[in-house]
Formats: structure tokens, C-alpha cells, sequence
């Protein structure tokens, strides 16, 4: 049995019209590349290459597929295309653009506008414990209009996290990797199924019979657990775990000090189990964000209300 | 769950490689295994493959997402994929039924449970020092361990590669179990065969892995193994995991290990599954289908750009 670690292409190989620079990320699912275009023009390159599939060896460009697999390598490759289609028709400034998708190598790329930055995962890093309040309201009230964008077009992105979410330079963020979109397609498939990163999914993505559960209002437990997030330096605790037992300190009670009470609440007001709850729209939220005056709608303590978030996510 | 995994299988210097190892999990329990076909004895490489195959299969039907009892389950599994290789052999009139090593570890709700038959191993390391090791079936290992001969001397021992328990085979195997041993953040949990551990100098494995950083370790190590095999270096395999606390609030912390993406490998990496039975046939993506979906998107980004 092979490694399960992908070779990239190596730095200065022609791909198509482009030239790879270097690799800037190894994934499970893809490889993504700095490369150059004919104009010298920085693009971002997402090659698809699962690597429970597909394995390039070292100074190989096509990469060696089982027999076997074939099916389901090609089968993943319409999962890729998924998140292209769900991008391309998305030209928004807080959301990634797609220039670009071709075939070569015996599997398929996409190619991005290259963003300057780093993900907001290595800025919490960078400065753990120290993330203001104003820094949390600008990105995530800009971010949001990327979201809304999205949302508009009928689509979900249901990998929100720190490290999907992209800080250009010039402080404004970006929505990257809608790599989640293939899940529609690839929920029987176990070599293609995705592994939530635990702490940001919404107990409704735990469920995988009851798709008509997901909606805004899953994306926008996403954007709380990662506000959450740059407040805590670390991931909140698992939604699935929460369901079972809820150990998530509410961030009214952890922060008091450092934030507004009314972005607190407004983090706890995204993050409630039961989806009903939460702000039921991209736009309920923005308001929340930018008017620090107003008031959060507070949970409504039905009795055995645990217990039935828990019959609806089962 | 979060964990961190590598695995390598090399032939080394043979011809032909009869390892087999593989893992898989569901959301909440993890399976690895390891088998190392026994040369000499016809197909040891099929024997390696039966129980490999059988056991990530029993695993499949049986981890839903958690395993009842992970110790019955692994006692079930071992002993069923011996009758599988004996079924093998009677089926096709072998004069003798394959053999294979095996060792098979699960992990979930962070406890380590593991079982083998032969001299394949599993380390369990914590802060590069040994917490958990497995106890060969091998006569010249036993008297190593009970100061009959030196280590040295063993590396040399005519009967060093003998067994006295194994997979297939006429008797029955002797299947040895651990006790239950809970995670910590950062443990190591390696699997291996003799190829690994057999050129290397005890205390070598332990110190490599205390780093945790298996993605690094694994290879590394695998290197030295071989280079120290020399010219008959035999078939190398190892699947290593680095147990990353789940619920606790370390989601992003563990991820600031410079090395490399661990994030990305973790909650990204597809479980292996052999080309299972039972599965339903996916809808074929022909050439054409592929041409037509770029030139869709093109247009679409053509569309929608500005
Ligand atoms: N357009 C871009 N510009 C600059 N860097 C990018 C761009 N797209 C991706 N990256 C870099 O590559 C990393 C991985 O990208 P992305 O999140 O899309 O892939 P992934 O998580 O590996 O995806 P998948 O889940 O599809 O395997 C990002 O964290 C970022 O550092
Ligand atoms: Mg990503």
C-alpha cells in the first residue's frame, strides 16, 4: 500500500499556460499552487488529487490510479466540478474568483485569483489572545457580504472556518474553498467523504439523511464557532459532542471583560444547537454586527428543547 | 476524533513486497493493520491480503461509528481471517495454507486497544518514551527478553525469523491482547513489521517518534531501516498515528506545528477501503462528460466575470 502523502509538480513545470511557482497547500482532496500565467500575471492552482485514490510519485507528472478506482476518481472529479460551478457564477469581492478550470495530467484544475495574505487561522495563531473587538466586527461584517453573495445564488458553503477564510494584505478577507460542495454528491462515496473539521460544522451537517435541515442559518453557526474562535485562539467545542453534552462555555460568561456585551451575545446568538435560533439570515446578522446598540434576541427556554434539536438531528 | 496518520509499505531489497497494511475509520473509531505474509510458505502475500481485507471489511460492517466491544471485535476478526485463509487454501487444494503475521490496533473515545499473532509490532509512545509495547511470538525474541541471549546476538540467530504464532497455518493461532490504554494528546501509536524493527537498535524507534511529527518520522525512519537492511533489506511496513486530543479546545493549537498542514491532512484524509462488495456502481464520468463540464464552467466564468 502506497504512502498516502501527494508529490506536487514540481516548481517551474509547464501546466498548460501556466508555470508552477511552488506548492502553497497539500490537502487530502487537492494540492493548491502559486504558478505564473503567460503574462507573469500570480494565479492560485487547485489540482484535484484524492489522495486515497490518485498518487504522484516523485518526478512523475500523471499520478498512478488503481484499476480499481478509476470509477470513483472519476466520480470525485464531478465533485470537483461542483465547487467550480458553485464559484463561477460568484464574482464578488469578499469571495474567491475562478479564472479558469482545464484538464491536463489525467485529472482537472481550477485556477484562482491569487490573493496576498494569510488565512485568519494563522492570524489567530499570530496573535492569540489579543484579537480586538473592531478587528471581529470589520472582517466578519465584510466577510458576510461575500457570504450573502453566496447565499443569493442559492448555495451553502458549509466549510466556514479560520482556515477558509483569507486576510489579503490590505486587511480585507476573503471566502476561499467551496470544496464542501461536492458533499451533495459524494455522501455514499467513503473514499471521497469529507471529514468535518470538528468545532465549526453545525449539528445539522451530523446528519446526513435530513439535507433539507441545512440552510443559512448552518453557514452562519460556522461564522460564530470562528468568531468564537479568534476570541477563544482555539476551536469550540464540537457540535456533535455539544449535542450530547453541552460544555461550551457561552462567550457572555468567558469574555465579559474584553468584548461588548452585545457582540457576545451575538456570538452565542450564531452558535445556539438549535437552528431555529440563530439569525436566520446573513442580513440578521450583518445588522447584529454593525449596530452595537442593538439588542440580541434571547433563547427561548422551552422545556425538553435539548431533547428536540436532538430528535431532529437523529 | 482527530489524529494524525502515515503509512508506508516498501519492498525493501525482495522482489516482491508480501506486506499489507491498511487503516480505516468511521467517525468515531479508528482501525489499523498490519500483516506481513510469510515467505517461504506459498502466497504469503495472499495470506496478508486475506487478513487485511477481512478485517477492514469486519470493521466496516461493524464500527457504526462506534465498536461494541473493540477487544471481542478484535478477536472475532483475527480468528475469522485465519478460517478465511484456511477456507482459501481448502478451496484451491493448497498443500498447505498460507501464513501471515497480524496486528491490528482500534481507537476510539481516545483508548487504544490492540491484539497480534507473530512478530509484527505495535509501539505505543508517549513523550518518546515507551508506554505500550507488543511481545513477539518468536523463541529467540523471548530469550532476548529473559537474558538468554543479547540482542546481538538474536540479529543473527538462525531461528530468528521463526514464529510460533500466526494467521493460516495448521494450528490455531495464539492471539495476545493489550490492557486498555487511554490517550494523551501527542501519543504515538506505531505499527510495524519485522523489516522495520529488526535492522534498527531499540531505543532508535521510541526517539524518532518524539517528535510526534509521524508525517516526518515515518519516512525517516523507514529509511534508516532499509539502508541498514543492506543488500537483502526485507519488506518494510508502518502505519503511524499522533492521537490529537478531540474535544479539548486544541482544534487550533496542534495545528500550529510548523511542519506541515496538519490540519488539512486531519480532517481531510479519506479512509481506505479496498474495492468493497456490496457497494453500488458510480455513475460513469466519460471523456466527453469531462469536456462538456470544463467548457460549462468557462462559459460560466466567462458570464458571470465583471
Ligand atoms: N486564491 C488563493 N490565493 C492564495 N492562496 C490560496 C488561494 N486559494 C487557496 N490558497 C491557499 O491554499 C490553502 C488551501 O486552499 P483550500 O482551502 O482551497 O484547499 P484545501 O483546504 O486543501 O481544500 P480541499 O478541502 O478542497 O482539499 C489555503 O489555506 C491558502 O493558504
Ligand atoms: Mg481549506
Amino acid at each position: 500500500m502506497p504512502p498516502q502523502a501527494n508529490v506536487p509538480l514540481p516548481p517551474g513545470y509547464q501546466l498548460d499556460e501556466y508555470r508552477i511557482e511552488r506548492q502553497l497547500s497539500l490537502g487530502g482532496f487537492s494540492i493548491v499552487y502559486l504558478a505564473f500565467d503567460k503574462e507573469d500575471t500570480p494565479v492560485a492552482i487547485k489540482e484535484y488529487l484524492p489522495n486515497s485514490l490518485a498518487l504522484r510519485s516523485q518526478g512523475d507528472a500523471l499520478p498512478s490510479i488503481a484499476e480499481e478506482n478509476v470509477a470513483t476518481f472519476r466520480y470525485g472529479m464531478k465533485c470537483f466540478f461542483e465547487e467550480g460551478r458553485a464559484l463561477a457564477k460568484i464574482s464578488h469581492p469578499n469571495v474567491v474568483r475562478v479564472q479558469n478550470f482545464f484538464r491536463a495530467n489525467e485529472t482537472v484544475y481550477m485556477v484562482m485569483h491569487y490573493e496576498r495574505g494569510r488565512t485568519l487561522q494563522e492570524h489567530i495563531q499570530k496573535h492569540k489572545g489579543e484579537i480586538r473587538e473592531s478587528f471581529i466586527r470589520a472582517i466578519f461584517a465584510r466577510l458576510l457580504n461575500g457570504l450573502r453573495e453566496v447565499h443569493t445564488h442559492k448555495l451553502l458553503h458549509l466549510d466556514i472556518k479560520p482556515s477558509n477564510i483569507y486576510l489579503r494584505n490590505d486587511g480585507t478577507p476573503v471566502l476561499i474553498d467551496f470544496g464542501a460542495a461536492r458533499q451533495t454528491l459524494s455522501l455514499d462515496t467513503p473514499l471521497l467523504k469529507p471529514m468535518y473539521t470538528p468545532g465549526f460544522a453545525a449539528p445539522e451537517q451530523y446528519n446526513n439523511t435530513r439535507r433539507e435541515l441545512l440552510g443559512p442559518w448552518t453557514d452562519i453557526y460556522s461564522v460564530g464557532a470562528s468568531m468564537y474562535a479568534c476570541m477563544a485562539a482555539a476551536a469550540p467545542q464540537a457540535a456533535d459532542q455539544r449535542l450530547e453534552r453541552d460544555q461550551l462555555a457561552a462567550a457572555v460568561k468567558r469574555w465579559p471583560e474584553k468584548y461588548s456585551k452585545q457582540l457576545l451575545e451575538t456570538v452565542d446568538w450564531c452558535m445556539r444547537l438549535n437552528y431555529l435560533e440563530r439569525p436566520q439570515s446573513v442580513f440578521a446578522l450583518q445588522k447584529a454586527l454593525a449596530d452595537k446598540a442593538r439588542s440580541v434576541p434571547r433563547p427561548t427556554f422551552l422545556g425538553g428543547l435539548r431533547k428536540r434539536v436532538r430528535d431532529l438531528i437523529k | 476524533m482527530k489524529f494524525t496518520i502515515y503509512q508506508e509499505s516498501r519492498p525493501g531489497k525482495r522482489p516482491t513486497n508480501e506486506d499489507r497494511i491498511a487503516y480505516s475509520y468511521s467517525r468515531e473509531s479508528l482501525l489499523m493493520v498490519v500483516a506481513d505474509g510469510m515467505g517461504g510458505h506459498l502466497h504469503g502475500e495472499v495470506a496478508a491480503q486475506i487478513a487485511v481485507q477481512y478485517i477492514t471489511e469486519a470493521f466496516q460492517r461493524e464500527a457504526h461509528p462506534l465498536l461494541k466491544d473493540p477487544f471481542l471485535f478484535l478477536s472475532g476478526a483475527l480468528n475469522n481471517a485465519h478460517h478465511a485463509i484456511l477456507d482459501y487454501a481448502a478451496d484451491r487444494f493448497l498443500p498447505e495454507a498460507p501464513r501471515t503475521t497480524c496486528v491490528a490496533c482500534i481507537v476510539q473515545d481516545s483508548i487504544a486497544y490492540w491484539a497480534h499473532a507473530g512478530d509484527s509490532r505495535l509501539y505505543a509512545i508517549r513523550g518518546g518514551r515507551v508506554l505500550g509495547v507488543t511481545r513477539d511470538h518468536s523463541r529467540v525474541q523471548r530469550m532476548v527478553e529473559d537474558g538468554l541471549i543479547t540482542a546481538e546476538a538474536a540479529v543473527h540467530h538462525p531461528a530468528r525469523n521463526r514464529i510460533f504464532s500466526c494467521l493460516g497455518g495448521t494450528n490455531a493461532p495464539q492471539v495476545d491482547f493489550s490492557k486498555k490504554t487511554p490517550l494523551m494528546t501527542g501519543d504515538v501509536i506505531l505499527l510495524c513489521t519485522d523489516g522495520v524493527w529488526g535492522p534498527l537498535p531499540s531505543d532508535v524507534i521510541p526517539r524518532a517518534m518524539s517528535t510526534g511529527n509521524v508525517l516526518q518520522a515515518t519516512p525517516a525512519l523507514l529509511n534508516q531501516a532499509e539502508a541498514r537492511g543492506g543488500e537483502n533489506a526485507d519488506n518494510l511496513s508502518m502505519i503511524a498515528i499522533r492521537w490529537e486530543d478531540n474535544y479539548a479546545e486544541d482544534t487550533i493549537g496542534s495545528v500550529s506545528t510548523k511542519t506541515m498542514p496538519i490540519d488539512s491532512f486531519t480532517t481531510q484524509m479519506e479512509a481506505f477501503a479496498k474495492a468493497r462488495k456490496g457497494t453500488q456502481p458510480l455513475p460513469n464520468l466519460s471523456d466527453e462528460d469531462i469536456e462538456r463540464a470544463i467548457q460549462e464552467i468557462n462559459a460560466a466564468i466567462r458570464k458571470y466575470s465583471k
